[in-house]
């Protein structure tokens, strides 16, 4: 059900200029018209709300740090190894698996859009589509990074991918130290979403 | 091959439409003026039911309209810039959407304005609708584009081709890519034109989104990772030890011998 679609609640605050008010009479033109189906948009956006996130991603690093062999093949033909794992869905036609290292720090962008690797993250989170950060990562990366929590050291070099093509970035984060022997799912629950566009580093093993 | 001319035709009136001219509002690389980043760690994929239900209706609109490679986006490129901004994201494809169900004759701007009155009520403000303050589709010359030479059909939906000839440039070239010959959708973003890079990966080759958006054929390019360093991208001003890649179509890119 679409219980949050807000039929029959009149929005006395709203006008037409409303995105509430004007998606609301988009989407009931265009199911009159047999156009679109109210089903089918709720088991796209519970799609995307549940089962299609960055937990995928997550645990393609997870395997990664477990296996120096598959990160390997990662970093050289992720599109192989994507195919290989069965992970489908949009906005993945090509993906580069860009390693950050204890010398090298790889940042993903989009500045003309917001493209991202849908089927690996999910949707991106507005941050990311933020005006603020297309305009300012390309020019004052480790600006940006340290007014959100990630400061790095001078001797970094920093790497930014503008995802100007339909190809697709994904950063592998460095392996937190102290998680030796520990289990691929365990090790997936220290890879965030941030990290894996370079924002962030994966989570500390000691605040799991 | 783009020709070197850099300069739309000024006499052409289709050149001087506001939003029209290349670069628009959404090239946003480099600018100055942009704030902190609204940085939140861990954000849901939606803040606002009705954000969903735009996400939603993603499959519905573009069936009904907007299939071609980066006809969606050129849509919103096109949007005025309060349009394109105000309500974030997806305030900025429902405004795209009604744009392209509107220019594809599905739902005219009158039976929008009639479906808006339709609610009891509802105190309706006028409100100039995103259509009429949108930028038309620019006539793309496609003597400027790149020769269109057909291609095996491809086994999968998508962008990627495979392409006969050999790429124009090898790992390790020097490039420089020039401003756009005309203005319309494009994957070159501003603040890398003319400045000197050098090609580090070939990718997949692709159909070029500067003609697929304009209706105007595939015409496949090999696509280039290209290297530039952050002190040519941004001078004395740049951060140490910073480099930006980017993606370019092979018809964007000159050799040069600039340094930097």
């Amino acid at each position: 059900m679409h219980d949050d679609h807000g039929h029959g609640h009149p929005h006395h605050d709203l006008d037409a200029s409303s995105p509430e008010i004007r998606v609301e009479a988009l989407e009931d033109l265009l199911v009159e018209k047999g156009l679109a189906d109210r089903a089918r948009i709720d088991a796209t956006i519970q799609r995307y709300e549940h089962d299609i996130g960055p937990m995928i991603g997550a645990e393609l690093v997870a395997e990664a740090w477990a296996d120096p062999a598959l990160a390997s093949r990662l970093l050289a033909d992720a599109d192989g190894v994507v195919a290989e794992l069965g992970i489908r869905g949009a906005e993945i036609q090509h993906i580069e698996v860009k390693a950050n290292t204890p010398g090298v720090h790889n940042v993903v962008v989009c500045t003309l859009c917001s493209c991202y690797p849908w089927a690996l993250l999910g949707l991106p989170p507005n941050w990311y589509k933020s005006p603020e950060y297309r305009a300012r990562v390309v020019r004052e990366p480790r600006a940006v990074l340290a007014e959100m929590g990630l400061e790095l050291d001078p001797s970094t070099e920093v790497r930014i991918w503008d995802s100007s093509s339909e190809t697709r970035f994904l950063v592998l984060p460095e392996r937190p130290a102290g998680t030796d022997g520990w289990p691929v799912e365990r090790l997936a629950e220290l890879v965030t979403r941030d990290s894996m566009i370079g924002v962030a580093r994966a989570a500390d093993p000691a605040g799991e | 091959m783009h020709p070197d001319a850099g300069e739309p035709n000024a006499a052409d009136p289709n050149s001087v439409e506001p939003n029209s001219t290349w670069p628009g509002v959404h090239d946003l690389g480099g600018a100055h003026g942009w704030g902190r980043v609204p940085y939140e760690s861990d954000e849901p994929p939606f803040h606002a039911a009705w954000e969903r239900r735009v996400f939603g209706l993603l499959g519905a609109v573009t069936a009904a309209s907007a299939q071609r490679p980066g006809e969606f986006r050129y849509a919103l490129e096109r949007l005025h810039p309060d349009d394109y901004f105000d309500h974030g994201y997806y305030g900025r494809w429902l405004a795209g959407f009604e744009l392209l169900l509107a220019e594809y004759g599905v739902i005219s701007p009158d039976e929008m304005a009639s479906a808006l009155n339709r609610g009891a009520n509802r105190e309706l403000q006028h409100r100039s609708s995103p259509i009429g303050r949108a930028a038309p589709t620019f006539a793309r010359d496609p003597a400027l584009l790149p020769p269109d030479v057909p291609v095996p059909p491809p086994q999968h939906r998508g962008v990627r081709r495979d392409l006969a000839p050999e790429p124009r440039f090898a790992v390790g070239d020097r490039v420089a890519a020039p401003a756009a010959p005309q203005p319309g959708h494009t994957r070159l973003p501003a603040y890398v034109v003319d400045k000197p890079g050098t090609v580090v990966k070939l990718h997949p080759a692709e159909v070029l989104p500067d003609s697929t958006a304009h209706d105007l054929g595939e015409r496949p390019q090999h696509v280039y990772c290209v290297g530039y360093d952050a002190q040519t991208l941004w001078g004395d001003n740049a951060e140490p030890n910073t480099s930006v890649y980017v993606d370019l179509y092979e018809c964007y890119l000159n050799p040069t011998d600039g340094a930097g």
